[in-house]
């Protein structure tokens, strides 16, 4: 025993040795590397899950983050500074925000919404750094804004690309697997935006939408996708939620799918049409860029133009691309569509509905004054009228559009 | 060859001292391994993790003030859970008393914050913390020494339902929840009036919230009720043995719902200060005090000063590894959490084996 004791006390020591010799040589190289850097911007960010995520909502922002940073040539080691799993609460945001000051961080990036306090809070006391907040709405006039993107022009687009299987296939019934429902704009304005886009192909066509009351939860989403294949017969599932779980499903059962997120066509190689994506990186780059070449962090705001909505023009969201398991006029249809959108021309929530026909290579849109109704027979948008303003789209919305069917 | 482990019969101070030295030289060269392995030099790394990032810090008054955030909550259960298993009362409940306290002292802090002086204000929000939870504590205890209640469970399960009532009252938008921002069209927690926020005295940049030093009094005055009053000497004597405590004529139900309605509340006293230091309360206002505080508690074997130290060292690691998280890309909060693991069950294996060792018995199917 005694000996053992000996030993283990003696490879400390010798350890302890070994580590500061080389702690000292370290630590004057890191001061050199900065001192001489390229650039001595940082870069700060929360997130919700571990910033080694390999899908879902945390990773694709640390992706965005991380491609944005390497196109401006910053060094993601030494100039990105994350605090990540941090939860939804107040005091551990703000000590988070406090430690990425702290590190001298010149941007902080919050991306989820339940920080929203804390991001508010801390931009009036560090008039000197930038904050950005994903999917808040609050935002200062200096150096506070938030971001978000036009996701429900991508879930149209998806829209098209179900509504044609659903013809080809001669079933109009597509199921939707959705985080929540109403409760959540975000979650409400995707579910329409895809009904719109599968009816202005197939105007039969039914959404079916199962809700299954949070953000993520495999072995939920699967089920719900089972339960849509099952018991509504659907043919085309269509997802809100964190994992390729219900994609995995259709392919499983034999019935195809749209993903979400991210390209889900590896997940579900026979089911998956094509998935509604974000490009962070978009946004991240815009706002990083922005910081970099401002004087002052008070003008963030108004150099970046505001809070920060930007759709399929921008590139801030997109499809993935079609697999030949689309049906053959969907390519053509979705590009007439993205182009109206892409121009100005028409947005999805308006008065105004666009209507396909033709045969793969002839496809034209017609676009016809058509009332907005929601599923109770309410009128949203008069026929011919301009679309529902961007706050309600991400704020407020709270009812199904005509041919959505709740069924949870 | 069998291996058997025993009781040692005298811990000497200094082998007690060199244990837990191994221990923690363990665990840094363990640790030292693994950040080898992702390419950080675990000096560097061990110095900025143990001065909790202050070294090149631009707000080092901070880096402080969260330490201290960390601290006074943990330290305030601990003390408390400290009371309960003098007594042998099982009390693994501190998460649902805490959450208890925050409730109702945001519920005070919404209803009264804008009409009250603020010293009123923050009093009546310790009140409520402080009588809530430990109306908790009084259920437990009641039906621990009425019916003989298993109160490991009790206490457990009242763990579950107030998180899932916070739960409620975080994701419920209605016109009766005033704990919700109005302006929200998603459920989350409002601000509490600027007279139900904590304050604290001012030292350049630095800020001592009062809270701080009430948890030191508190500390002290819990030290003085279980060393030298009466009270405290009935705990100790219900916690050896009830039957000698009936048998020199004790009231054992009256100690046992006493103290355990004052730890319990002294918990929802915690409570309330994170939330007025907090401005608002959260599903995950605890920081799993109610589970760290138990650690603490045995690990100071209930000693009211060991408690004290225990509580800051585990609020500087847990402090400390948040910062190093920041700092190196390649580490993310898993591993820091896997460090801080590291740490404590190190020192948890060295306080086992100040009181036991393992011996070889020769068998006689040796092979």
């Amino acid at each position: 025993m005694k000996k053992l004791l000996s030993l283990i006390v003696a490879s400390v020591v010798m350890c302890a040795a070994l580590f500061t010799g080389c702690g000292t040589a370290a630590s004057e190289s890191n001061a050199e590397a900065g001192g001489a850097g390229a650039s001595d911007f940082i870069v700060g960010a929360i997130y919700i899950n571990s910033q080694n995520d390999n899908a879902g909502y945390t990773y694709a922002h640390h992706q965005g983050i991380v491609k944005a940073m390497e196109a401006l040539g910053l060094n993601t080691e030494t100039n990105l500074k994350i605090r990540d799993n941090v939860p939804e609460d107040d005091e551990q945001v703000r000590t988070a925000i406090e430690q990425l000051a702290g590190q001298g961080c010149d941007i902080i990036f919050g991306i989820s919404f339940g920080y929203i306090n804390a991001f508010a809070e801390a931009a009036e006391e560090y008039p000197d750094i930038v904050f950005c907040h994903a999917t808040g709405y609050l935002s200062n006039d200096r150096n506070f804004n938030n971001y978000f993107g036009r996701i429900y022009q991508a879930r149209y687009l998806a829209g098209i690309a179900a509504g044609y299987k659903s013809l080809e296939i001669g079933n109009n019934n597509i199921g939707y697997v959705s985080a929540w429902g109403t409760e959540y704009a975000e979650t409400c304005s995707g579910i329409n935006a895809f009904a719109l886009g599968a009816r202005a192909v197939n105007p039969d066509a039914v959404v079916h939408v199962n809700e299954i009351y949070t953000w993520g939860d495999q072995e939920l989403e699967r089920q719900a996708a089972e339960v849509l294949v099952s018991t509504y017969g659907c043919g085309v599932i269509a997802q809100h939620c964190d994992s390729a779980q219900p994609q995995i499903v259709a392919q499983e059962q034999g019935v195809y799918g749209c993903g979400y997120n991210s390209d889900m066509a590896s997940d579900a190689p026979d089911a998956h049409l094509t998935a509604p994506v974000w490009n962070w990186n978009v946004y991240y780059q815009l706002a990083i860029e922005t910081a970099m070449n401002e004087a002052s962090a008070a003008d963030f705001f108004t150099n970046i133009g505001g809070n920060y909505y930007g759709g399929l023009n921008e590139g801030m969201v997109d499809i993935s691309p079609l697999t030949d398991n689309n049906a053959p006029e969907a390519a053509e249809a979705i590009e007439l569509a993205r182009n109206l959108m892409v121009s100005g021309e028409w947005d999805v929530f308006s008065g105004t509905a666009l209507v396909f026909s033709g045969e793969a290579g002839s496809v034209t849109v017609e676009q016809v004054s058509q009332a907005l109704m929601d599923n109770e027979g309410n009128i949203i948008v008069d026929g011919g009228q301009g679309s529902v303003d961007d706050s309600v789209i991400q704020g407020s919305m709270n009812y199904y559009v005509d041919g959505v069917v709740a069924e949870s | 060859m069998r291996l058997k482990i025993i009781r040692r019969k005298e811990t000497r101070i200094v082998n007690v001292i060199l244990l837990y030295v191994i221990g923690i030289a363990v665990s840094f060269v363990l640790g030292g391994i693994f950040l080898s392995s992702l390419g950080i030099n675990p000096v560097v790394y061990y110095r900025d993790m143990l001065t909790i990032g202050l070294i090149g810090n631009y707000y080092p008054a901070k880096s402080i003030e969260g330490l201290l955030k960390l601290f006074v909550p943990l330290l305030i259960t601990s003390l408390a859970l400290s009371l309960a298993f003098k007594m042998k009362f099982w009390n693994i409940g501190g998460e649902g008393e805490f959450i208890t306290g925050a409730i109702f002292a945001s519920w005070v802090a919404f209803k009264l914050g804008d009409s009250m002086p603020r010293i009123v204000v923050i009093l009546l929000m310790c009140i409520a913390a402080f009588i809530s939870a430990g109306l908790i504590g009084f259920i437990t205890a009641h039906l621990k020494v009425k019916f003989n209640t298993n109160e490991t469970l009790v206490t457990l399960m009242l763990n579950y339902i107030m998180l899932y009532v916070i739960k409620y009252i975080g994701e419920t938008k209605a016109d009766w929840n005033f704990f919700l921002r109005t302006d929200s069209e998603r459920p989350v927690f409002a601000r509490f009036p600027e007279n139900a926020v904590m304050q604290g005295i001012t030292i350049g940049n630095f800020k001592l919230l009062y809270s701080v030093l009430a948890s030191i009094a508190i500390a002290v005055i819990v030290y003085f009720y279980l060393k030298r009053t009466k009270q405290g000497y009935e705990i100790a004597v219900v916690g050896d043995s009830v039957n000698t405590a009936r048998y020199a004529g004790m009231n054992v139900y009256k100690i046992t719902v006493r103290t355990i309605f004052l730890s319990a509340a002294l918990i929802g006293l915690a409570g309330a200060f994170a939330a007025a230091t907090s401005g608002t309360i959260s599903t995950d206002i605890t920081n799993n005090v109610g589970w760290t505080g138990v650690i603490v508690a045995w690990l100071s074997r209930l000693s009211v000063p060991v408690i004290g130290v225990v509580s800051l060292l585990i609020s500087v690691l847990q402090y400390g590894c948040q910062a190093a998280s920041a700092s190196y890309s390649q580490i993310d909060h898993n591993f820091a959490d896997l460090m801080q693991g590291l740490f404590m069950f190190s020192i948890l294996a060295a306080g086992f084996f100040s009181h036991f060792k393992i011996v070889r018995t020769g068998g006689k199917n040796d092979d």
